[in-house]
């Protein structure tokens, strides 16, 4: 999820506004269902109701918000793109989906659901608190959600302000508003070096998603995950048939996949065949080059990567870095197709450079990799997804997904049993209508649009746009474009309402003034959401480089922390309190030693260290449910009445 | 709808020590924990399945050796439009992982008593204080 914008001109492509009008179209949506759930919360106990809905969710409203606050931005920017790049091996990369559902609602559902109810939790250190009878506990599970959720949260407005800045890129009203506003941030110091396009998009989709959620509670959150669910379903069912009726077929298009040639980088010396003057176009990042060679049908084709900067009178430019396209099938596929970019045929590719892949074996050209496994890699002999990771991806996203604390809050608001068993099955289909159609839409996407490889990120606009513009529906576009907002959206609303449940009820409530007053709580609640919205928004103006990096990281730690000490909490009568803090501790450690080994090992915080090649969370899992077995035995049993209370029949 | 299901399982997972106690029979624990934990240790081996199934046929059958200097697009195998290892390998395990899904929703796991929370409780009582006041309001 490196996102980077883009100037493709994807929505001029499409003739329409359409990006601002889905953009404020959702937002007016957005904002009136934040004020129909307002009013819920003047009948009914005030943090129950703003925290956790009442645990009043029904199916529907149940299904959709887990499902689409799992499903981050992730899954419709990065996801593509690394489909883009990898080809059909994402099919294994996300197949562990085939039972997230199952696993995420099914293995703690109903045993959480049930023991929150008994504690009369709201939070998920309230559960452990309660359940152990420990403020201690309550208070170091509180640490770790803020410790994590503040990176978390400054990771997704990020995302959410460049997904919004690559829709409105050619928008006249957007660029004119980021004109307007670079020129007032070029006198401020601390903000002049930031891009005004994605200060403007930052405060466009943080005000939209901070007052929703401040207004609006939990059921805010709820009714807009459902209507950002149904867009997400619905951008993939369209794409689906078109990308196949385009592309001719999922078998010509997998026939192709398999004679491509992962392109190489490299740099290229350029020379007009007429001196260029001041009116001369500029090389754009973007636009293509061939380079006719004797006796070969098809020339050379090279994509440039980066802008050059024109010099009257100068005819050679050197080094300029470009992307070559080596599979004949792509370079016949560019010089038809006039909607791949102008060629600019009056520049001479007078030498290029472009060496093989670090990772590249001599003997082999690299024919085939986009429909096996491993999958190409650029900078790994061992492919994109070895064994040892396609291992770690069935627990990091089926296991680690059942420890987000974000998916048990969740768990603990469904209504009744009947509504998780009719939950899960919903969420099973959604998932398997969007998951695996992605990875065959986004590989039809290789085969309709070569040389993306730079720009994957902008991958899912781009072939909305592709798509619905070829098929004679360009007002489509807008909708399609919609899916990714609408999931990053959906995931900023739930950790932001997490993070400001952990100060109000956490720390406030149940450690500072247990007798507070339900206005009090009422407007801390309020002001708590604001503040962590606004001070997570000022983060992401400056944010740190590595988003898709930090979301892993965070996604892996809390599961490392959570899922052990809450399955023995639940499942096991001899836990104890010893056991579960010692395991949450340990799983923390684990999991953070791993990246801080990367440090050591390869020079970066984000690669981290690989034990037998496995991802951190596998270990950080492991020493986890280990520490808290070992540690709940060797420490006393717990109180006799804890138990009888959380496992016993009551009369 | 669900099976009907004893109760109770045997307590043999169940080690509950409290020192100043016997140690408690099955029938004693509540029927919601038993019929969680039993319904969560059958997802657990549905997930090891999944994983088995798919990343051992997919690595044995999709997975290009580490020496291949080669790769023959003509004999590359293809079913139903995907590569027969994805078809095998993750399109087909992931419809049974979907009709165990459903046979795990429809026809095993139990309905079971949540319970209710305090703040339920008080709502209840709220609701009944208000019904007896409009209630002698009316008389």
């Amino acid at each position: 999820l490196n996102l980077t914008p883009v100037p493709i001109p994807v929505l001029l492509a499409a003739g329409s506004n359409a990006a601002l009008v889905t953009f404020l179209v959702y937002t007016a949506a957005v904002l009136g269902l934040a004020a129909m759930s307002n009013r819920l919360l003047k009948h009914k106990s005030f943090v129950s109701e703003y925290f956790l809905g009442s645990r009043g969710l029904g199916m529907w409203a149940f299904a959709l918000t887990f499902a689409a606050t799992s499903a981050s931005g992730g899954s419709f920017t990065g996801f593509p793109a690394k489909i883009y790049s990898h080809g059909w091996i994402l099919g294994l990369w996300i197949a562990s989906y085939m039972v997230v559902p199952l696993c995420a609602m099914g293995l703690l559902g109903k045993r959480l659901n049930q023991v929150a109810r008994t504690a009369g939790a709201i939070t998920v250190p309230d559960v452990l608190r309660d359940r152990f009878e420990s403020k201690t506990f309550g208070l170091v599970a509180v640490t770790l959600i803020v410790f994590f959720m503040s990176f978390n949260l400054v990771a997704q407005f990020k995302a959410g302000s460049l997904i919004l800045q690559i829709l409105l890129a050619d928008v006249t009203i957007y660029q004119q508003a980021a004109q307007w506003l670079g020129g007032i941030t070029h006198d401020i110091e601390w903000l002049r070096n930031i891009d005004p396009g994605y200060l403007l998009c930052l405060v466009g989709f943080g005000v939209a998603v901070i007052v929703y959620t401040t207004y609006g509670g939990f059921h805010a959150v709820v009714w807009t995950d459902v209507m950002q669910g149904v867009v997400m379903v619905l951008g993939v069912l369209i794409m689906l048939p078109l990308a196949l009726s385009l592309v001719g077929g999922l078998d010509f298009a997998t026939r192709q996949m398999a004679e491509m040639i992962p392109p190489r980088t490299g740099t290229a010396t350029l020379r007009w065949t007429e001196p260029p003057t001041s009116s001369t176009r500029p090389i754009n990042a973007g636009d293509w080059l061939v380079d006719p060679q004797p006796g070969d049908e098809l020339p050379r084709l090279f994509k440039v990567l980066k802008p050059v900067k024109l010099t009257p009178g100068q005819r050679e430019v050197e080094r300029v870095a470009v992307l070559e396209i080596l599979t004949p099938g792509d370079r016949h596929t560019v010089l038809q197709d006039t909607g791949q970019g102008k060629i600019r045929r009056e520049l001479q590719v007078v030498a290029a450079q472009i060496p093989p892949p670090a990772a590249a074996d001599s003997a082999f050209d690299g024919r085939g990799v986009y429909v096996t496994g491993p999958g190409p890699h650029p900078a790994s002999h061992d492919g994109f997804l070895p064994l040892s990771l396609a291992v770690s991806f069935f627990f990091m996203w089926a296991i680690s997904g059942a420890g987000q604390p974000s998916s048990m809050v969740r768990l603990m608001a469904f209504k009744d049993s009947q509504t998780l068993r009719r939950a899960i099955f919903t969420v099973a289909m959604y998932y398997s209508l969007i998951y695996f159609p992605l990875v065959l839409i986004f590989c039809c996407s290789r085969v309709l649009m070569p040389g993306m490889d730079q720009e994957a990120d902008s991958i899912m606009p781009t072939m909305a746009v592709y798509l619905t513009s070829r098929t004679g529906v360009p007002w489509l576009a807008g909708l399609l474009i919609a899916a990714p907002f609408a999931a990053v959206m959906s995931t900023v609303d739930s950790f932001l309402l997490m993070t400001s449940s952990a100060l109000v009820r956490d720390i406030y409530q149940r450690n500072m003034n247990p007798h507070a007053s339900v206005r009090t709580i009422k407007y801390l609640s309020y002001l708590a959401t604001l503040l962590v919205g606004v001070v997570a928004a000022i983060g992401a103006i400056n944010p740190p480089e590595f988003l898709q990096d930090i979301i892993v990281y965070v996604g892996s730690g809390l599961s490392a922390c959570f899922l052990a000490p809450m399955v023995f909490a639940i499942y096991w009568p001899r836990s104890n309190k010893a056991g579960c803090l010692a395991g949450m501790l340990a799983g923390f450690a684990a999991h953070l030693a791993m990246y801080v080994g990367g440090i050591f090992a390869h020079g970066s915080f984000f690669r981290p260290y690989r034990v037998l090649d496995f991802d951190p969370i596998i270990i950080g899992l492991a020493v986890s449910f280990c520490t808290t077995y070992l540690v709940t035995r060797i420490t006393p049993p717990p109180p006799e009445h804890l138990v009888r209370k959380y496992f016993f029949k009551h009369p | 709808m669900p099976a009907s299901l004893p109760a109770t399982i045997p307590a043999c997972h169940c080690e509950l020590a409290m020192p100043s106690q016997e140690k408690p029979s099955a029938t004693q624990y509540d029927p919601t924990f038993l019929h969680a934990r039993r319904e969560a240790i059958v997802i657990f081996f549905v997930w090891l399945t999944c994983m088995v199934w798919s990343v051992s046929y997919c690595y044995l059958n999709g997975y290009l050796d580490n020496d291949a200097s080669e790769f023959d697009a003509q004999s590359f195998s293809i079913t139903l439009g995907m590569p027969t290892w994805v078809f095998w390998g993750i399109a087909v395990p992931w419809l049974l992982a979907n009709v165990a899904t459903t046979w795990f929703c429809f026809a095993f796991m139990q309905d079971d008593d949540l319970g209710t929370s305090p703040e339920e409780l008080e709502a209840q009582r709220q609701a009944a204080e208000h019904a007896r006041r409009a209630e002698e309001t009316a008389r």
